[in-house]
């Protein structure tokens, strides 16, 4: 994980009052989250799992997606290299708003066991992260909890607030 | 001053050696134990200079001169019929002998024998490609090129392969520490947001026991859940809050529930398709 | 307000003006086929491959590194993450190599576990590689179909291991755990279903005249290619060469076992298709035999060599002098005799090999992994041009490559 320097609180903690037409539209956006196929190492096949026949992940309303263009959430799976780190940034660049990052594995998380020269400590090094998942690598039943961990925090933020513009990092 | 800390090889090493230790070696027997390795290294030692033969845990170790090795290769491959390289790579000797072992590990595929064919090149010395005589060698000795630094000769491609293009120092030498080197730490940040942006962002954390148990912004404790940012460091354990998959009460809206709530304890296994 | 980063969209890789009208696409790292992180570019003359360069190394985790910096014992989940599709195999390797430099060996039960894990691994890979391959060439529901079957493999390695991907099941000396109880016949009643899957998916595609017709004379391999370009395994017995480490050169238990080893003459994709299927098949009659092996088998689990092994639990927990050579084997690590190593195995991709050079510290001088799928991408370059680029997908997906073992 990394230290950023970055003040979280800037926009405020305080508690947010949300109207109907966030509630219908967060509804909207968090039952039909459709990833990016990105699996980088071994997470990607527990994330195939995920979404094979036993624990479907088709019933979340995902439909995985293939160019950046058309996904809303990049699950990042598996190790994450310096020599990959320039295209990962550039993929979540060319996600439209409102995006959200899944980060899944430890070596996602924090580099994991890969302390070496060429992983990123960490992929929120790179883009800002909305859900960590622990694991090495984790269970699909832990990838879905994450999802509706997601969900969830979908639903209690204002829509207009997942349009805009993410910190950098 | 600080503690001087030797450079030549600076992978990990045991914190401690026993006084009267002594280390075994892995017993090397001789060529003439087996006939099949005896004829080739007979018909090899009539045209190249052969330093050293030795039979090791079923293998013969042979070591030719450096400027022979495509000679060897081709030797093996056409009269001996050691038909298949598989693998090439090199061995870092640099603190204590100045140089490189490359070893070529080859297979006879008829003779279901295995032959390790090994020279020692200086640190910047000239080594001749085989890239002619096996194509593996194209993609081996771009790593061998990348990893350790060895000047190849005659190489139509010898570019880095597994790090990126621009990247400084060879990292499997022993010098190269394993977690990186100043321009390592900081390639990707300096890559994709430039180098202002090395203070927003912080340096790397390597160290793998890094907890900090009080902090409430990036983590939170399944089943204690506490507010963002709240501080608990006066000690007492936070409430139990029950682990939930969804709000509680579903989703409504309008009064319409939009999201059914999850009661684990109704789920339904479905025996028959319907 | 915050900046906006340095990367610039860029098109040098889409080039239309060139005067012999060849266009230069990027295969990018990140692509839906699922094999990972290779990006080839690819020069197209219409729709036929002109010239292709892969470039690899957007997995490079330094696990060379790590395994000089790491003990032995330490270094082994490492190799879990090489080959993650068959984790088994590749700890296996590892713990053979290490073995064979300590001049230890695995007692006979240790043996029969680790063979069944690995023959069971074998079909778990078989199966996903069938299933990327499948969906990558269009028959998308074979994927649903091989990963409802490989879900009850996994339950089988979960239930000996506790884990479904990366599992480090094996130890060097032998294995920590012994069988639970109804794995035996858990492991039965799968290979009989799987017996019966295997047919069907068979019958979904070697008669399917869409599936001949994209991959027969698609990816065709040369003897003399596959020789010189080092290729192993499949990539190798799909050229018409009869060579299974397991049997040419055996280790571990198969001398006393019997299979046989599919090869095929054509050396096209569908050749190379074939085999794997009736390895699957040959996977599953080893593993019947095994099991009646493993009844009669003593209950020795992990080699008795106090310098490098350490003792059972039990007699850790209870003898002082057993928890004293455990804490140092932990803490600094054995220390193995001075020399070299190079022990191949057959990993379901190809000829899995570990070279150690050992200076008689617990950690060790070098550890060069030998993968299979380095050089079965890195025959890309020759094996594409003149193919179609529809066909550029069903030659990777074909050649069974890992990147976790390419990157290393």
């Amino acid at each position: 994980m990394a230290q950023h320097k970055v003040n979280y609180l800037a926009n405020g903690g305080a508690p947010i009052v949300l109207t109907s037409i966030d509630k219908f539209i967060n509804f909207g956006r968090s039952n039909s989250l459709w990833p990016l196929t990105y699996g980088l190492a071994c997470c990607a096949i527990e994330m195939m799992a995920t979404g094979a026949s036993r624990y479907d992940f088709d019933r979340f309303g995902t439909i995985f997606r293939a160019s950046p263009r058309q996904a809303d959430v990049i699950v990042i799976a598996g190790t994450l290299t310096k020599k990959h780190a320039e295209f990962m940034r550039r993929l979540y660049d060319q996600m439209p708003d409102p995006k959200w990052v899944i980060s899944m594995g430890s070596c996602a998380n924090t580099g994991g066991m890969f302390n070496t020269y060429a992983t990123v400590q960490g992929a929120d090094r790179i883009v800002p992260v909305d859900i960590y998942l622990p694991g090495c690598a984790p269970r699909p039943e832990t990838l879905q909890y994450a999802l509706m961990m997601l969900q969830k925090k979908i639903r209690r933020e204002p829509a207009s607030k997942a349009m805009k513009r993410k910190r950098l990092v | 001053m600080r503690a001087y800390s030797p450079k030549q090889d600076v992978q990990k090493k045991a914190y401690y050696n026993d006084r009267f230790h002594v280390v075994p070696q892995v017993p090397r027997a001789n060529v003439e134990t087996n006939e099949q390795f005896l004829a080739d290294v007979n018909a090899l030692k009539e045209k190249f200079n052969v330093l050293d033969a030795y039979l090791e845990k079923g293998h013969l170790v042979l070591y030719v001169e450096p400027k022979n090795n495509v000679k060897v290769v081709t030797f093996l491959k056409e009269k001996l019929s050691y038909d298949m390289m598989m693998e090439l790579s090199a061995i870092d000797y640099i603190a204590t002998r100045g140089g490189f072992e490359i070893f070529y590990e080859m297979l006879s595929l008829n003779k279901h024998k295995r032959i390790r064919v090994k020279c020692f090149v200086e640190e910047k010395e000239e080594l001749q490609s085989v890239e002619s005589v096996f194509k593996m060698a194209n993609w081996s000795e771009r790593e061998m090129y990348d990893m350790y630094g060895i000047n190849i000769i005659n190489h139509h491609n010898l570019k880095r392969i597994l790090m990126p293009d621009d990247w400084y120092d060879y990292p499997l030498r022993k010098t190269y520490p394993l977690q990186g080197d100043e321009a390592a730490a900081w390639y990707e940040v300096d890559k994709i947001f430039g180098k202002e942006a090395r203070e927003a962002i912080g340096p790397e954390i390597r160290d793998a026991a890094a907890i900090d148990r009080y902090d409430t912004t990036r983590f939170s404790r399944l089943g204690h859940e506490v507010p963002y940012g709240a501080d608990i460091t006066n000690g007492k354990e936070p409430e139990h809050t029950p682990l939930a998959y969804q709000e509680e009460g579903g989703v409504k809206l309008f009064g319409v529930r939009l999201i059914k709530e999850l009661h684990e304890d109704k789920s339904v296994e479905l025996k028959k398709r319907r | 307000m915050q900046q906006v980063n340095r990367l610039k969209p860029f098109f040098e890789n889409i080039n239309f003006e060139r005067e012999d009208n060849t266009m230069v696409v990027n295969f990018g790292p990140q692509h839906p086929s699922a094999h990972g992180q290779l990006r080839l570019i690819l020069e197209l003359q219409g729709e036929e491959i002109v010239k292709a360069v892969p470039a690899i190394g957007y997995l490079h985790r330094g696990m060379e590194k790590m395994g000089e910096n790491m003990m032995y014992n330490e270094f082994l989940p490492t190799t879990d993450r090489m080959d993650y599709i068959a984790a088994t195999s590749n700890n296996y390797g590892f713990a053979l190599a290490v073995e064979k430099l300590l001049d230890i060996e695995a007692p006979r039960r240790a043996e029969i576990i680790r063979t069944m894990l690995l023959e069971l691994n074998r079909i778990i890979s078989h199966l996903f590689w069938l299933a990327t391959h499948a969906l990558d060439v269009g028959a998308m529901s074979i994927f649903l179909y091989t990963f409802r079957e490989r879900e009850f493999a996994m339950d089988l390695m979960e239930d000996y291991c506790g884990a479904r991907l990366t599992h480090s099941a094996v130890r060097i000396g032998g294995v920590p755990l012994d069988l639970p109880q109804n794995w035996c016949d858990d492991l039965l009643k799968f290979t009989d279903n799987l017996n019966k899957e295997i047919d069907n998916y068979e019958g979904l595609l070697t008669e399917n005249r869409i599936w001949r017709m994209r991959l027969e004379n698609v990816g065709i391999i040369s003897p003399e290619m596959a020789k010189s370009w080092g290729c192993s395994g499949v990539a190798l017995r799909g050229s018409g060469f009869k060579w299974d480490l397991r049997k040419e050169m055996p280790y571990g238990i198969y001398p006393e076992l019997d299979f046989e080893i599919p090869y095929s003459t054509s050396c096209d994709s569908y050749g190379r298709y074939k085999c794997y299927m009736q390895e699957m098949r040959e996977s599953m009659k080893i593993l019947k035999q095994l099991i009646p092996l493993y009844k009669e088998s003593e209950p020795q689990l992990m080699a008795h060599a106090p310098e490098y092994v350490s003792a059972p639990k039990e007699d850790i927990m209870t003898q002082n002098y057993s928890l004293m050579q455990h804490f140092v084997l932990v803490t600094q690590g054995m220390k193995p005799p001075k020399g070299e190593i190079y022990v191949a195995t057959e990993s379901p991709k190809g000829e899995l090999g570990y070279m150690i050079v050992s200076d008689g510290t617990p950690y060790a001088y070098k550890m060069k992994l030998r993968a299979p799928s380095f050089w079965h991408t890195g025959i890309l370059e020759d094996l594409l041009p003149g193919h179609q680029l529809a066909d550029v997908v069903t030659i990777i997906g074909n050649l069974n490559v890992v990147f976790g073992e390419i990157d290393r």
